[in-house]
């Protein structure tokens, strides 16, 4: 399989004036200006094959969007190189948009007040795709996202959801080789995020486009991509699987039990007591294998449990395993 | 050509979008009228009690200053609202989105942003220009047709290059705005003859903030009256200063987008 992507070394480093406080901080700033060095990507390596689904993740500030923008050809890495269908992205920018698609979840490229038609002629000239293919490209996507109804409708009169919708489709008219998406189910309520996971797992097995998309939601990987790419503090942390992934760290999920009377310390071979506020008890359950009821069994029928929260590890969680335990656990 | 028909198309677009707001739409072009009748006003008025200013007098003035109308608004027309605007978009990040496909972001913006509020300044400066040529003592012959046309084209990409210039720093320092208010301060004096100012203001006004050449030095050429500090050189300066200008811009406009880094995150 061809790789469309290579990824060799890269850094990014973006030069932030230094603030200081006060008009004449202000002014020192403005006639001597001192920059802090800020590391945003940091000598990361990964190749992408043609047609993979791929789900780069990471908490808040770990150098996601500036990943996606170096790829796009956006930003300028600081040293190595990216290589995108052949080319480097920065220089080539114009030859490289034509041939890949690119979403923004946070930001939106419809215009505000006209109907999305109205973007999509746009784009297809901006393109230059050929009516047949465009139109024929339209209906099938208008379909499977269910755009119709809303098509001659005024950008600024879409719902979150449909909006979203109406930008991936028309980041697909020109039948772009990738398409890279930036956290395109932010906000979204769980109808809308579902749609949107299985039309993009959809046209990467059916047509074979490579996706790529950053995300905080550990379900679009789920859905849509078998491989993960992770990041922390602007460094590969993790390459593969994500069944991988979960076997290594089992899913340390977190048990909150308020009994009705304190039953005083209460260690257990199931969970491992976390926290102790009397009636509150907080433990985390590390085991795959143990379920809700082998523990209230271990925990016995003489007590009184007022109330139960099991809670699932979110994704910034799986990361803060994933990083404290990859030294053992996982090799990066 | 592919180009010229996507621009075409982008000022429909941005026309359809601004046609949304017809109500602001008519309540701006008011606003802009009486902005301008008053600062005519003005100059009126001081004629008016001192006969002339700096050897000026009311249709000379009046030459001035519908120059200085026409010559911005069809310079500020694909500039100044744009440019504006693009600290907005380097801080919301859309300009990221314009830089992923395969179109010159500077035209995306520029025609996507064609202001045609700008049309009432242009008919408003065509008309004033009209009174003014009908009384201002002007020797025609075709050069000097040629030359006025072509010193108004200059002046209008001085103003275009300069509006530009300066809202590109926005791709560089994320905000541009406080910059343009230095822009319009130096801007307003060129409604008025270059003669009256102290040496120090003409030497800013023809180099580091060059809009004399956007209005009195071309006028006062056309006029036959003298420009400071420029003597002979007046007449070339005021036609090179608009590709030079440009240029630059164009020049500066590379080099922003190349050392792009977004606004974070």
């Amino acid at each position: 399989m061809v790789e469309v992507i290579e990824v060799r070394s890269v850094s990014k480093t973006y030069q932030q004036p230094k603030r200081f406080p006060g008009v004449l901080g202000a002014l020192k700033s403005l006639v001597t200006p001192e920059y802090t060095e800020v590391k945003a990507v940091a000598d990361v390596s990964f190749g992408i094959r043609k047609g993979e689904a791929v789900g780069y993740l990471g908490p808040n500030g770990a150098g996601k969007s500036t990943m996606i923008k170096m790829m796009t050809g956006i930003l300028v890495p600081t040293s190595g190189s990216v290589s995108v269908l052949g080319c480097t992205p920065h220089e080539r920018r114009m030859e490289i948009a034509r041939r890949i698609g690119v979403v923004f979840g946070q930001r939106s490229q419809l215009w505000w007040d006209l109907p999305v038609a109205d973007s999509f002629e746009l784009h297809r000239r901006i393109y230059d795709i050929p009516a047949a293919r465009y139109a024929d490209n339209l209906r099938r996507f208008a379909e499977l996202l269910e755009l119709e109804p809303f098509l001659d409708r005024a950008v600024r009169q879409l719902s979150l959801g449909q909006r979203m919708r109406a930008e991936i489709v028309m980041a697909l008219l020109h039948d772009p080789q990738i398409l890279f998406l930036d956290e395109p189910t932010i906000g979204l309520d769980v109808v809308a995020k579902d749609a949107v996971r299985r039309f993009l797992a959809e046209v990467n097995r059916e047509r074979g486009i490579t996706i790529i998309l950053t995300t905080h939601d550990l379900q679009d990987i789920e859905t849509i991509c078998p491989r993960l790419i992770m990041v922390d503090h602007a460094r590969l942390v993790f390459d593969g699987e994500l069944g991988r992934l979960r076997s290594a760290l089992g899913s340390a999920r977190r048990l909150t039990l308020e009994f009705t009377t304190d039953p005083g310390p209460l260690p257990l071979t199931t969970a491992v007591l976390t926290a102790d506020d009397g009636l509150l008890k907080h433990y985390r359950i590390e085991r795959d294998d143990v379920s809700l009821v082998d523990v209230l069994t271990e925990v016995g029928p003489g007590r009184e449990i007022k109330d139960i929260a099991l809670e699932e590890p979110n994704i910034e969680e799986v990361i803060r395993t994933f990083y404290q335990r990859r030294n053992t656990a996982v090799p990066a | 050509m592919r180009q010229l028909r996507i621009a075409l198309r982008l000022v429909l677009m941005q026309i359809r979008s601004q046609m949304e707001y017809r109500g602001a739409f008519w309540i701006d072009r008011i606003a802009q009228i009486i902005t301008y009748s008053s600062s005519l006003a003005v100059i009126w008025l001081l004629v008016d009690r001192f006969t002339e200013l700096a050897g000026w007098r009311w249709p000379d003035l009046l030459l001035l200053y519908s120059f200085h109308v026409l010559g911005y608004a069809t310079g500020a027309a694909i500039s100044f609202t744009q440019m504006r605007d693009l600290e907005e978009r380097v801080r919301l990040g859309t300009f990221d989105s314009l830089l992923t496909k395969p179109i010159s972001p500077w035209l995306y913006i520029v025609f996507s942003g064609f202001n045609i509020g700008y049309a009432g300044h242009i008919l408003l400066g065509i008309a004033l220009m009209v009174w003014a040529l009908w009384i201002a003592p002007v020797d025609w012959s075709l050069l000097t047709i040629a030359y006025f046309i072509a010193s108004l084209l200059s002046a209008a990409m001085v103003t275009a290059a300069f509006l530009t210039m300066i809202g590109l720093t926005a791709l560089i320092w994320v905000r541009s705005n406080h910059l343009y208010s230095i822009f319009f301060g130096f801007w307003e004096l060129t409604r008025y003859p270059l003669d009256i100012f102290p040496v120090g203001i003409q030497g800013v006004m023809l180099t580091i903030v060059p809009l004399a050449f956007t209005s009195s030095v071309p006028v006062a050429v056309v006029l036959g009256k003298q420009v400071p500090l420029l003597g002979d050189w007046a007449p070339a300066l005021a036609l090179l200063a608009g590709p030079f200008f440009v240029l630059l811009a164009v020049l500066c406009w590379r080099e922003a987008v190349n050392r792009y880094q977004g606004a974070g995150g």
